[in-house]
């Protein structure tokens, strides 16, 4: 076993901060607040070109489409630089880590050359079409229904909760086709298409972030769809194991840690409360930074990732809650008027235990797959 | 990074392995608190087990997968300070090792040929006179003694002493990562076999969560004290023990409220591992001093 990283892993790390340090402008933590707010989208468009240009947006990905094939480390140390810092990529950062590469693996030949290029390009946005009113973890009673009508899908239903609506110009939609698990299929939906309506929700998360998205008579050709139709369970199921580490927060709750410490020493408040309690959430920090590393270190020998993805998933979601209640008790003033980006770290944080699955549905993988207790009866 | 463990390490882990099967079955009539074999250690010494993280190709980071493997076992040894924090000492000080902590009883004391006193700031190292310790009973699940008097000793250097009580720090995470992950193992099986209400008991989803919890938390350990024998770091061996004691505390808990009554007797013998997690607990200051080891090395 070993710990150290690489000089190739040094200087690629080195590269992205650099290229952070020039071109985040001075303002940038008070506009990191609304990740899905339309000043953040539209940095982000600007940001992203400037990152594709640096090579740094999608190095990871095929020659083909932009990248130069890095490997899943390099992938990972800009994913944790880039949210370290606050997430200057916005919403784009789905594109790079699952959309992409699910549109490589799926996509038709039409499909990809239509999509992909915009996003190596960092000038599109993408919303996930997923929960609905009645169908939040439990994802497979989603009642959006996708009728065949000819060589068209005529789509009907509303979907809620859904992150960068509000700006994004395509939706990867999960639609009912059928019955049951199996009867569900993915279509790709271009968001200026008659009979969407997207209305914002206001939220504790941030300007612009979550909206409910509602279908009706929405007309899409059958070429819209990605893979076969009932296939969207496997689909999604092997895109979402991707974000499962897809996200470093413990990079931004580290940061935001440190930050905290810093400010409550310079003004002789880090009393032995404070001592014992940033302790532990430094701790859990560097237990989900070591978890997702023992993942990618998987990802990168070819291994699939198995329930220990789950495991980095909850460990990085207690890191992300200890560093919060942190900020909130010993620097309130984060909430109120405050550093914006320990505000933004706040916010973020809400999430990181209900997107991409209740962090409870990956308590219930640990104990069945890993632990192999048995299945509740249901 | 590399997470796999190299050939050299997969081969001292088999050779390992196939020792300590001989020591992992619990005697059925067993019914006590230290479940101690002598031969375990006396066949650790013959195998060159003790100097394997003298090897370069091996280091601490062997040292600290061995101490885990053997926490894992109902029998137990002093290994932990042996493999971890001997080779520290100024010079080849005889094992068996054990750490006398502001005059209280400790693990191994009774038998220690070397002991590490930590008293307030300082540290000091002697070999104790068979006539100068004594073994005392214990819930703790390992042969406590303690001195029958306080004994003179030469405080080391400050950074003498602050590499001892990081390697000490690095031994206690590596020794309860086993503890935790033995104990899970034996309740995961309980709850498997345990009927309740007409199902097992590990089917329950109240169950599920918490044995969730724990197993991340001991996982998490297990990392923490292997990278913190890596890099030799201060701020790493305090996470990592903080860690664990945090960790041990909340899955000791869980652990006896899901074996029950079964779990308050001797018969089932999940205490071999969480009464020696209860005995790391105190150790080093607790939680609190490791926090404070926490704040003075990670948040500079």
């Amino acid at each position: 076993m070993e710990f150290e990283w690489n000089q190739q892993q040094k200087d690629f790390r080195a590269t992205v901060r650099d290229f952070l340090a020039t071109h985040l402008p001075d303002n940038w933590e008070s506009i990191a607040h609304g990740p899905g707010s339309a000043s953040q989208s539209d940095f982000s468009r600007q940001f992203c070109a400037q990152l594709a240009d640096a090579g740094l947006l999608v190095p990871h990905w095929p020659e083909r489409w932009g990248g130069r094939n890095a490997d899943a480390w390099s992938a990972f140390i800009l994913a944790e630089e880039m949210w370290a810092a606050g997430e200057p990529r916005g919403g784009q950062y789905m594109n790079v880590n699952w959309i992409g590469p699910t549109l490589m693996r799926y996509g038709t030949p039409a499909q990809q050359n239509r999509y992909i290029p915009p996003m190596a390009q960092g000038q599109t946005l993408w919303c996930q079409g997923f929960s609905e009113p009645e169908a939040g973890s439990d994802l497979a009673s989603l009642r959006t229904k996708a009728e065949r009508q000819g060589d068209h899908y005529c789509i009907n239903g509303q979907k809620i909760w859904t992150s960068y609506a509000g700006e994004a110009e395509t939706c990867f939609l999960l639609a009912r086709t059928g019955a049951g698990k199996n009867g569900i299929s993915i279509f790709l939906v271009p968001m200026d298409t008659l009979g969407i309506t997207v209305v914002e929700i206001p939220s504790l998360i941030g300007e612009g972030d979550i909206h409910e998205v509602f279908f009706e008579n929405v007309m899409v050709p059958a070429s819209a769809m990605l893979g076969e139709e009932g296939q969207a369970w496997d689909i999604v199921r092997t895109a979402l194991s991707l974000e499962r580490v897809g996200i470093p927060r413990f990079a931004l709750a580290s940061r935001m840690l440190h930050r905290a410490v810093g400010t409550l020493k310079q003004h002789n408040r880090f009393h032995q409360g404070a001592v014992e309690q940033s302790a532990r959430a430094q701790a859990a920090c560097e237990a989900a930074r070591l978890f997702s590393y023992e993942i990618i270190d998987q990802r990168q020998k070819g291994i699939t990732a198995g329930p220990e993805a789950s495991v980095a998933r909850v460990a990085t979601v207690n890191a992300e809650r200890l560093v919060a209640e942190f900020v909130v008790e010993h620097l309130p003033e984060s909430l109120a008027g405050g550093d914006p980006l320990l505000l933004a770290h706040h916010q973020r944080g809400i999430v990181a235990g209900i997107a991409s699955g209740a962090a409870e549905i990956q308590l219930n993988l640990i104990a069945t797959q890993l632990l192999q207790l048995p299945r509740e009866p249901r | 990074m590399d997470f796999a463990p190299n050939s050299d390490q997969i081969t001292l882990n088999s050779a390992l392995d196939k020792l300590a099967s001989k020591f992992a079955s619990t005697p059925t009539e067993f019914r006590g608190f230290a479940l101690v074999n002598p031969e375990l250690a006396q066949e650790l010494e013959l195998g060159g087990f003790f100097d394997a993280a003298q090897i370069p190709e091996l280091g601490p980071v062997s040292a600290a997968m061995m101490v885990e493997r053997l926490a894992r076992l109902p029998y137990t040894a002093e290994v932990a300070l042996s493999m971890l924090v001997k080779a520290q000492l100024d010079r080849d000080w005889p094992r068996p090792l054990a750490v006398i902590e502001n005059g209280r009883p400790g693990r191994f004391v009774a038998e220690a040929a070397t002991l590490i006193i930590l008293d307030g700031d300082k540290v000091g190292v002697i070999s104790p006179a068979r006539d100068a310790v004594e073994s005392v009973d214990s819930l703790f699940a390992y042969p406590m003694g303690r001195l029958k008097k306080p004994l003179q000793y030469n405080p080391l250097p400050d950074a003498e002493a602050a590499n001892i009580r990081k390697w000490l720090r690095i031994a206690l995470a590596a020794e309860a990562a086993g503890l935790l992950q033995a104990a899970l193992d034996a309740v995961t099986e309980h709850l498997t076999i345990r009927k309740q209400f007409g199902r097992p008991l590990g089917s329950f989803q109240a169950i599920h969560h918490r044995m969730a919890e724990c197993t991340v938390l001991a996982r998490g350990v297990r990392l923490l004290a292997i990278k913190a024998a890596w890099t030799g770091d201060a701020g790493d061996a305090a996470i990592a023990a903080l860690h664990a004691q945090e960790s041990a505390a909340r899955v000791v808990y869980d652990l006896h409220q899901f074996v029950g009554a079964m779990g308050m007797t001797l018969e089932f013998p999940l205490h071999l591992w969480t009464y020696r997690l209860k005995a790391l607990l105190s150790e080093l200051s607790g939680r609190g001093g490791q926090a404070q080891a926490v704040a003075e090395h990670c948040f500079q």
